[in-house]
């Protein structure tokens, strides 16, 4: 069966720490695009956190939930680009191709999740980031679309050493950079469609929830659900 | 009140005859206006597309609101040309050229925006299905590729609906003019000599493309709808948007060839060419465009107020009353409370009365493209990724904007000086006397010749 | 290029016109070798009936079938080129919907087209031959009556016709051109 790339994240562990923005942006070469671009929305943070406050002060909750691309099965961004540089993988992925984008921004507008990234400017690196480039990844340049691949190079890497090898990959032998670098081992990435991966087990969780399901758009990413720091059922810190 | 041929000529043509310094520093003054827009363009090739306002999540913002405001404005001209022309309405005649116009020029200004939004404009021709070396085609389940071939569809259509009935009209500025504007209009007019198999041929080839033109027309306004309804966003996944864009698109149209008419009535002395009944007419019209646009938006409005889902009531009450409530009843205003009153009240219906409603409209309608696409964007499904800050135009999107408006009244200015805005033939065809009294008329005049000749034989001899 | 020969009359109206046109056919003008030529359309009167008709809105309709069948096969094509066929939010390969709005746009243009074509060819535009059988008072409001290629003979007789039809002027083209 064909492989279906997926994650689990689990909201119970995600300290908030954002370990993982920071590493994605290390493997992906995704430039920082200085205060007063921020300031205008234009950061480009291929995973982030979402932080939501709940309650006044002192009782003052704050809930994180790390948002990345869902590789959606029927994502709305990729019908409606004009030249195909959104498409559905063979292995479930939604792929980006760059130097196919010519920039209508309208996948970004689809998307319901504002998951994706534009390139409003050429990327520009402060010194000595600009020496610390990841040669797997491209640069993208002005007027390109951007977003989360699942590290598709680490995972094309792993695909290529397995088959070099002749054996199967192994789950867990690999893992997109911000799971590699979750601390409380909150994130799983791994093969849906491979019934004894851990990620196809988390997925069956009864704790599991979809973000957005709504949309219709079919994530591939599962979040399972906060439960109490006591280990009690309850329902109202879910 | 009858016309002589030749004055109507005369009338007519006496535009293309001479320049008045007057118009030669309103022309320089727009072209001015659309250099510099050129080099904001420039500018935004050069530096990237982040010299615009645009950000995340209002990824789109004020190109696309032109895009489709002079798309919608060109539904105009084609449209009104094209039904009144079915329906055999003979006030007509005196506009139709100036309303094909305002569509080929408008259309034209309007299918430069989604090049000029692109990040990457230069590689803008990968949306035209050519057998390229990587083998790979545009995907035509996008409906931006719909907008091309829709959008190239009504432009050759409208084009052709602007240049056939041209023909007869550059023989007629042929006839009288000398040396190498003679050559030119010769060129031009093809040769016409207008025997009856011409004019046949091309009275039924107009009929035809004015049933071709009209679903081609509400196609192209539904298709510019879907770019926003085919998105899972909030307000604007409507199943209303195409019937809703199409009303909106004739409705500031018609406004748009009110306005026009109103300056050329003023400026080339064609008081006696579109008369106040003519104003009168469309002001009508759009009277009930108007009724029909209020209908569509409070359709909309209110199964969105009452299916009360959070998302979009977050986009609901941002436009009614949260930050974008200045704009959107400004738009409100313009587009119903002001002119309601003008066009429904027949005292009030003059031609001051209509063009202060059209004006209104116009600028209604481009607010209500700017709130249909930048609220809804702003408050997307997850808070998180709201937009904090409002979105907010540079100085190159208000500049490029204003260069379509001078390019419009540029491009106007400059036909005007070239070719009749009236067509005249059409408009002589519109006068002709019943046939009947012609021949009593004339047969009278026949026994009076025919008497004179047999005395001057009966002299000769 | 040399103009064919012809003989003309100008006259001030479409009913003069109408006049004219009878008084040649009384002389026994075969109906192909008479010319009319006018600023306007004349439809009410007979002689602005003097062309044989052509299926312009069949031929208009063929266009159109030709150009969605040309359009349907584009659609299916583009989406299904080897070695890309791509796919997109779960979407069909060959989506209905796109396809079908493809094909209607592109039967609009062919049906558009072929008109603007039909025309041309119909009309026998562009015709930028020199010496072509007209005059500049036609857009003046005067209707041309005239005979292509009449025998030299029977030059005095139709002159005379015409006049007393009501021509204004009388013309000619070729070996009958003169002044007025």
């Amino acid at each position: 069966m064909a492989r279906q790339w997926g994650m689990v994240i689990d909201l119970d562990r995600c300290t908030g720490c954002e370990a993982c923005v920071v590493a994605c942006h290390a493997e992906n070469n995704i430039d920082t695009v200085g205060e007063d671009q921020a300031a205008r929305g234009r950061a480009k943070h291929w995973i982030r956190v979402e932080r939501y406050y709940e309650g006044e002060y002192p009782d003052i909750k704050a809930k994180f939930m790390p948002v990345l691309c869902q590789q959606c099965a029927a994502a709305p961004c990729e019908p409606v680009c004009p030249t195909f540089a959104s498409y559905h993988t063979a292995e479930g992925l939604n792929g980006q191709i760059y130097n196919r984008c010519i920039g209508t921004r309208y996948c970004a507008n689809a998307c319901p999740y504002t998951v994706r990234f534009f390139n409003w400017f050429n990327p520009v690196w402060d010194e000595p980031l600009n020496l610390q480039f990841n040669p797997d990844v491209s640069i993208r340049s002005v007027g390109m679309m951007e977003k989360c691949t699942f590290c598709v190079q680490r995972i094309k890497a792993a695909e290529i050493q397995a088959e070099a090898e002749k054996r199967p990959l192994k789950d867990g032998e690999f893992a997109p950079a911000c799971v590699q670098t979750c601390a409380p081992k909150a994130m799983v990435f791994g093969d849906l469609n491979d019934p004894t991966s851990e990620v196809a087990r988390l997925a069956r969780s009864n704790r599991a929830t979809k973000l957005l399901e709504e949309t219709g758009a079919r994530p591939q990413v599962t979040y399972l659900k906060r439960g109490s720091w006591n280990g009690a059922e309850n329902a109202e810190n879910a | 009140m009858q016309k002589t041929p030749e004055q109507i000529n005369e009338d007519l043509l006496r535009p293309l005859q001479g320049t008045g310094n007057v118009y030669r520093v309103v022309l320089a003054f727009f072209v001015c206006v659309v250099i510099v827009a050129g080099y904001a363009f420039g500018h935004q090739i050069d530096n990237g597309i982040g010299v615009a306002g645009i950000r995340r999540p209002v990824f789109w913002g004020f190109y696309i609101t032109n895009f489709v405001f002079w798309i919608g404005l060109s539904h105009a001209g084609t449209l009104i040309s094209a039904i009144l022309r079915l329906c055999n309405a003979t006030w007509r005649r005196p506009v139709t050229r100036c309303a094909e116009v305002i569509t080929v020029f408008a259309l034209s200004i309007g299918a430069a925006f989604p090049v000029i939004h692109l990040g990457r404009p230069w590689v803008a021709f990968w949306l035209f299905p050519y057998p390229s070396e990587r083998g790979i085609w545009p995907n035509i389940r996008s409906p931006l590729l719909w907008d091309f071939f829709a959008i190239n569809t009504y432009l050759m259509g409208s084009v052709t609906f602007l240049l056939l009935p041209m023909i007869p009209d550059f023989a007629l500025v042929r006839d009288r003019a000398v040396g190498f504007r003679k050559k030119i209009y010769s060129a031009l007019s093809l040769g016409w000599s207008g025997t009856p198999k011409q004019w046949h041929r091309l009275e039924t080839a107009m009929h035809i493309m004015a049933i071709a033109v009209i679903p081609v027309a509400v196609s192209v306004h539904s298709i510019v709808s879907w770019d926003f309804a085919m998105a899972p966003v909030p307000m604007w996944h409507s199943t209303i948007f195409a019937p809703y864009f199409v009303c909106g698109a004739i409705f500031s149209g018609i406004a748009a060839l009110i306005i026009a008419m109103a300056l050329l009535r003023k400026f080339l002395h064609l008081e006696e060419y579109l008369l106040p009944i003519h104003f009168e007419n469309l002001g009508k019209l759009l009277l009930v465009m108007s009724l029909l646009w209020v209908y569509f938006v409070a359709s909309e409005r209110l199964t969105a107020w009452y299916g009360n889902e959070p998302a979009e009531m977050t986009v609901f009450w941002l436009t009614q009353r949260g930050s974008f409530s200045p704009l959107f009843w400004t738009m409100v205003f313009c587009n119903f409370i002001l002119p309601f009153p003008i066009l429904a009240i027949k005292k009030l219906r003059t031609i001051t009365g209509c063009v202060i409603a059209s004006i209104g409209v116009v600028i209604g309608m481009w607010l209500e493209r700017f709130l249909i696409i930048v609220p809804s964007l702003s408050r997307k499904y997850l808070p998180y990724s709201w937009a904090t800050s409002a979105y907010r135009p540079t100085w190159v999107e208000i500049t490029i904007t204003a260069g379509t408006f001078a390019a419009m009244v540029m491009l106007y200015m400059l036909f005007s000086k070239f070719i009749p805005i009236i067509s005249v033939w059409e408009l002589k065809a519109g006068q002709h006397p019943v046939a009947a009294e012609e021949y009593a008329r004339f047969a009278d005049g026949q026994t009076r010749l025919a008497d004179e000749l047999e005395r001057s034989e009966a002299g000769a001899e | 290029m040399a103009a064919p020969d012809s003989i003309y009359g100008l006259f001030p109206g479409p009913a003069a016109a109408d006049l004219g046109l009878n008084a040649l056919r009384d002389a026994g003008v075969a109906r192909e070798k008479i010319v009319v030529m006018s600023a306007e359309p004349f439809e009410e009167y007979e002689f602005a009936h003097m062309g044989s008709s052509v299926a312009m809105y069949r031929i208009a309709a063929c266009g159109g079938i030709a150009g969605g069948a040309l359009g349907f096969l584009l659609a299916r094509f583009v989406q299904t080129a080897y070695p890309f066929p791509l796919i997109t939010g779960g979407m069909p390969l060959v989506a209905p919907w796109p396809t079908g709005i493809v094909t209607y746009e592109l039967t609009m243009l062919s049906a558009i087209v072929t008109t603007v074509i039909t025309l041309l060819i119909t009309t026998g535009l562009p015709n930028w031959r020199k010496g072509k059988i007209y005059d500049d008072e036609v857009s003046s409001g005067m209707v041309l009556i005239g005979i292509v290629d009449p025998s030299v003979g029977a030059r005095a007789d139709l002159e005379d016709r015409l006049r007393r039809a009501g021509a204004a002027k009388i013309k000619g083209t070729g070996r009958f051109a003169r002044g007025g």
